[in-house]
């Protein structure tokens, strides 16, 4: 079509922007999500409380969230990043206490009769067992992550969203197209990517 | 504060929040009505052929990770603004979660529940409604669950493209940075998604056969 | 590779992919509101300001006039085009005047003890005209806002996220014509037109220099009882930006003096009925004027 011609550059920058915060919020994610999922492998209080408070911000309306931390971080990047990590939380921290917690025990009895602390049973057996599992929940919040991304270039976070307001501004339909398939096709791809992984760990877990 | 103002807002404009209200929760009910007379029976016409189930959960599972607002917005041109083109949206992303619990749960159904109906001379018709309908209700209503937050959270970003619903007060807000509003907006949109998550976990859990249950 | 090399890996990326997103500093950060004649206003400053060798970082399609505002105060851009009009009534919050050169020098004044510097006024007044269509105009006998007034009843008005709290929007419409409409629906600004044609809606606020009024040859009805002051375009600077680069006052001062409503309405028009960019349209308006080459 003529507009993605004439503005492809337009478009790989708006790709760039969101692939950028959905990886930061991801990985920030991702460090907070291993820190609490580990301790709450360890303590049914821990996890009951945390799925109970991760789960209540995931049920809060994308643009309400956004909305709602205007006043505390303005618009912009920062803003759609606490909310991409917010939404992203549940998810990857039940999974992460889910997967250690699956770990057979005889595994984790045999390793501590082996005489490793509980640090080394962590890092190079539970961990590394629950990838898998881990992984899973991983594939669940990128997509999610992707999808915020494109609500919140209406605060200006910038991403494909950008180009579907934009179209919107000027009812041009192309630029409308463009910038939802794009956001569809990389939710896709990173979805598909992801099951590759998962579908590789699994393998080479057994 | 903040909430104090919030609720003046609503004290003073009370046919316009009364609308917008109105306007979210026929959206989210209708999306999810018509997703449901979709799905459930598609799920059950497809439940004997293994390879078409596997298809549309397939297909399903792709449009589970489209954004909401894309589809929104691809909607947009072809349909235009307003109510109806919301519900479509909407409805379209209602289906997924349903159409693939609809076609698990059913999958997953004890083989030897259905041969002893089967002994017992009941139909395949009477089969699926008295058995493997039943047992799968619990996975159906799961499924309706993660669709009704999505359509509730859905209907927020409807207001842009002039759907209406408490997303109106939300923009409104933004573009007046007048936060009391902003929250006249959020605040009820996050309770109904919080209320479409706990009625949809109380009905799945109520619908569960007794014999199911964990205890 | 083990848990640890991944962690490791991830870390590293994130910050590469960090540093690489961040932007240059720019000296001037050019904001717009959320319309098609905002961006190509904006795209035309920015591209001015480019032209004079100042290098800007576009920050456009803020959701709305006090977004703008507070983000010219909270520092967050440097300057946006605004109308007199709106500054008065909106961000102020202050009654209504009509002359155009009063409602200026208020809002000049008031603004500088801000820390903003109102610079000239385009000589085009963005004013509010409800438009309908040619077929409505014809059935009810409109003429002014006062006809409308009397059939508004059995009307559907369609307008941006401002117009219901505005002063100068539905709440106005209320207390000088006593103009009650059957509903009010909110939309995207950009796509009033759009519900206009379609018949989802049967009146518009259509603001004066939109380049589809003429191309839907929609009827456009007078403001006999006066209720909106003159619009005027004009540039919105912090004080601290300009000292810094004091050329902004003179870049902007003279691609103002040449913005009047028919080139105006003719570029809207170029965006919203032939589907332009805004940055290419302003690009042709610039090079036109010889300010760019």
């Amino acid at each position: 079509m003529k507009w993605l011609r004439n503005n492809w550059d337009q478009v790989l920058v708006a790709l760039g922007e969101h692939i950028v915060i959905s990886f930061t919020a991801l990985a920030i994610a991702f460090a907070l999500s291993l820190v609490i999922g580990i301790l709450a492998a360890r303590s049914e209080r821990v996890f009951r409380w945390a799925i109970a408070v991760t789960g209540f911000l995931y049920t809060i309306p994308t643009l309400a969230f956004l909305a709602l931390l205007i006043p505390v971080v303005g618009l912009g990047k920062t803003n759609a990043i606490i909310c991409m990590v917010a939404f992203s939380l549940m998810i990857m921290i039940r999974n992460v206490a889910i997967g250690i917690r699956e770990v057979p025990s005889d595994v984790v009895d045999a390793a501590r009769g082996m005489g490793m602390r509980g640090i080394e049973i962590l890092a190079t057996i539970e961990l590394p067992l629950a990838m898998p599992v881990i992984v899973a929940g991983l594939r669940i919040a990128t997509v999610t992550v992707i999808s915020v991304a494109v609500v919140a270039a209406y605060i200006n976070a910038g991403g494909l969203g950008t180009l579907i307001f934009s179209g919107i501004s000027n009812d041009f339909a192309p630029k409308i197209w463009v910038g939802a398939l794009t956001s569809c096709a990389l939710a896709v791809a990173a979805d598909l990517s992801l099951a590759q992984v998962e579908r590789w760990l699994r393998h080479r877990a057994d | 504060m903040l909430f104090i103002e919030a609720w003046q807002f609503i004290v003073a404009h009370p046919g316009r929040f009364a609308d917008a209200l109105t306007t979210h929760v026929a959206l989210s009910a209708a999306a999810l009505g018509l997703a449901i007379a979709m799905a459930v029976p598609v799920g059950v016409l497809l439940a004997d052929n293994r390879r078409a189930t596997l298809l549309a959960i397939t297909a399903a599972n792709v449009g589970r990770t489209l954004p909401s607002l894309a589809v929104l917005a691809l909607v947009m041109p072809l349909l235009g603004t307003g109510f109806a083109p919301a519900l479509f949206a909407l409805t379209l992303l209602a289906l997924p979660p349903i159409l693939i619990n609809t076609c698990t749960a059913l999958r997953q159904v004890d083989a030897d529940l259905v041969d002893a109906a089967r002994g017992m001379g009941m139909t395949r018709a009477q089969v699926m409604r008295e058995v493997e309908l039943p047992v799968a209700m619990p996975v159906i209503f799961a499924g309706i669950r993660t669709a009704s937050v999505q359509v509730v959270s859905g209907a927020v970003l409807a207001a842009y493209i002039g759907g209406g619903g408490l997303g109106d007060f939300i923009t409104a807000g933004i573009a007046m940075m007048a936060l009391p509003q902003l929250l006249v907006g959020a605040i009820p949109a996050t309770l109904l998604a919080i209320g479409a998550d706990r009625l949809f976990g109380l009905l799945q859990k109520v619908l569960t056969p007794v014999g199911m249950r964990a205890t | 590779m083990s848990p640890q090399r991944i962690f490791r890996n991830l870390i590293a990326g994130t910050a590469a992919l960090l540093m690489a997103a961040v932007p240059a500093t720019a000296q001037v950060r050019v904001g717009s509101k959320n319309f098609t004649e905002q961006f190509i206003v904006a795209e035309i400053y920015a591209q001015a300001l480019e032209a004079a060798g100042i290098k800007v970082e576009r920050k456009l399609n803020l959701g709305g006039t006090l977004i703008a505002q507070k983000a010219l105060e909270e520092k967050q851009i440097d300057l946006y085009p605004e109308y007199t009009g709106t500054m008065l009534l909106v961000v102020l919050k202050a009654p209504s005047m009509s002359d155009p050169k009063a409602v200026y020098d208020k809002v000049k004044a008031e603004y500088a003890t801000r820390g903003l510097v109102v610079l000239s006024q385009a000589p085009m007044n963005n004013t509010y005209n409800m438009v309908v269509r040619p077929e409505t105009a014809a059935q009810y006998k409109l003429e002014t806002v006062s006809d409308l007034a009397r059939v508004a009843k059995e009307l559907k008005l369609g307008a941006g996220p401002e117009f219901r709290d505005r002063a100068d929007g539905l709440p106005g419409l209320k207390s000088v014509y006593g103009i009650e409409f059957k509903e009010d629906l909110q939309m995207a600004i950009g796509l009033r037109y759009q519900a206009l044609a379609g018949k989802q809606i049967d009146v518009v606020n259509g603001y004066a220099t939109d380049g589809m009024i003429s191309a839907l040859k929609l009827k456009r009805l007078k403001d006999d009882r006066n209720l909106w002051p003159p619009y005027y375009l004009v540039p919105v600077v912090r004080r601290e930006a300009l000292e810094a680069n004091p050329q902004i006052a003179d870049v902007l001062n003279r691609v103002d003096a040449l913005l009047d409503e028919p080139t105006m309405a003719a570029m809207n028009y170029r965006v919203d009925g032939e589907k332009e960019e805004p940055k290419d349209v302003a690009r042709a308006f610039l090079k036109a004027k010889g300010i760019v080459r």
